[in-house]
């Protein structure tokens, strides 16, 4: 009878907190809409990764290396903070850096927009004491909230990006981000260049490390560690919320008799 | 009879009531009661149970990127190359960010440096007969209630 009326009010849910599918919990959650701009800005589509905004998110991050890799946009940027102008200039392509710098404004300002409306919905979706359905079963995966360890994400995250999102059920984003962190990887020539590093020859590393590859690296590593720890948070909020949710409405009986025995 | 017990919220808490309802609790005579928490001040970091909503990594995340780009940028024309400075900034710029975020939590810390309050989350109360006492407190603890008590009357 029970099972019957919460499965009655989650139908009737307009607003719900949160959804969990087999590959992904996707949840609202208060934003500061700078931090979510500032994401955009390190890399276009991380922002609306971090919203829930997968498509849009993958969309803009395959443009991003695109063009930023069509126009060396990476390699100008070396030259201009080293000083060599000359070189800036000769090394970016105007075609693929004008279309690269629309969606790059487009993507930042897109993402500001949404955290504040997405705010707005979850402070309404909050007051509403909307119920969410705390399991979901698939045939390929299995997704349950439940508490999990925010530091533990984070030190996952920094041994290889993707693996915090692995670890608290971000799957979509842990794919991605393990993907292209391999990519950058293999054509930044990191490895090597960290072996010869290590061996204290310089010099060599320069020669095999690619910079227009390895200044990606920076925004997916920071990225990976900042928001895999921060979703980990914020689902074990949801796993809290959900629960007291489920407590009061099933045991806070009216005719609970509270101290007054027979 | 009443047993009163404190708990976190947890899977285990739902793994001890729902054995309580197998083994013939009834479900009116279970109360649960979700506190309200209050805001936590004196956590300094956020832990598998409690966070007070505001992210410790946000600057720290942020100025370590900034960190790392520059210092590959620069660490070409340092000795030790791009990897190394690059790690070195973003190392830097981490605990720098970190740092910049701690500081004022620090202050209103101590201002409004409460009693150690305990961890308790959600107050479970079951009404049973005292031959009942005792496998009631046993499912209770094996679910890690942080606190288990009797009430007579």
């Amino acid at each position: 009878m029970r099972t019957i009326k919460q499965r009655e009010s989650i139908r009737q849910l307009r607003r719900p907190l949160g959804f969990l599918s087999g590959l992904n919990t996707t949840l609202f959650h208060l934003r500061n809409p700078w931090v979510v701009t500032w994401w955009s800005a390190a890399f276009p589509g991380f922002g609306h990764i971090m919203l829930g905004n997968y498509l849009k998110g993958f969309l803009l991050i395959g443009w991003e290396f695109f063009t930023n890799h069509r126009s060396n946009l990476n390699k100008s940027i070396f030259y201009s903070f080293t000083g060599e102008f000359e070189m800036a200039k000769n090394s970016l392509d105007l075609t693929w850096a004008t279309l690269y710098i629309i969606i790059y404004v487009f993507a930042i300002w897109d993402t500001h927009r949404s955290t504040v409306d997405l705010n707005k919905y979850f402070r309404i979706s909050y007051n509403e004491n909307s119920l969410i359905s705390p399991v979901k079963i698939t045939s390929l995966e299995l997704n349950f909230l439940d508490k999990r360890s925010p530091w533990l994400a984070l030190a996952w995250s920094l041994l290889i990006p993707g693996l915090g999102h692995f670890y608290c059920m971000r799957i979509l984003t842990s794919i991605f981000l393990s993907l292209w962190w391999v990519v950058c990887l293999f054509y930044s020539g990191a490895v090597i260049g960290m072996f010869f590093t290590i061996m204290g020859d310089f010099s060599r590393a320069i020669d095999v490390i690619s910079i227009q590859w390895l200044l990606f690296m920076p925004s997916i590593y920071g990225f990976a560690v900042y928001d895999s720890y921060n979703v980990t948070v914020e689902y074990n909020k949801l796993f809290e919320r959900e629960q007291a949710l489920f407590l009061k409405n099933n045991y806070q009986n009216s005719n609970f008799n509270i101290f007054n025995i027979k | 009879m009443y047993i009163i017990s404190a708990f976190q919220h947890s899977l285990y808490l739902e793994v001890a009531i729902t054995n309580l309802e197998k083994k013939g609790i009834p479900k009116e005579n279970i109360l649960a009661v979700p506190l309200k928490k209050r805001r936590e001040l004196k956590k300094l970091f956020d832990t598998i149970n409690q966070s007070d909503g505001v992210s410790q990594l946000d600057t720290a995340a942020i100025l370590g990127t900034i960190a790392s780009i520059f210092g590959i940028i620069y660490g070409y024309s340092l000795k030790w190359g791009p990897l190394l400075w690059g790690l070195i900034g973003l190392f830097s710029g981490f605990i720098l960010g970190f740092i910049i975020d701690i500081i004022p939590k620090r202050k209103k810390r101590l201002q409004k440096a409460c009693p150690n309050s305990s961890d308790t989350e959600v107050v479970v109360i079951i009404q049973c007969e005292s031959e009942q006492a005792q496998f009631i407190e046993k499912v209770l603890w094996e679910n890690l209630a942080l606190g288990v008590g009797r009430f007579d009357g």
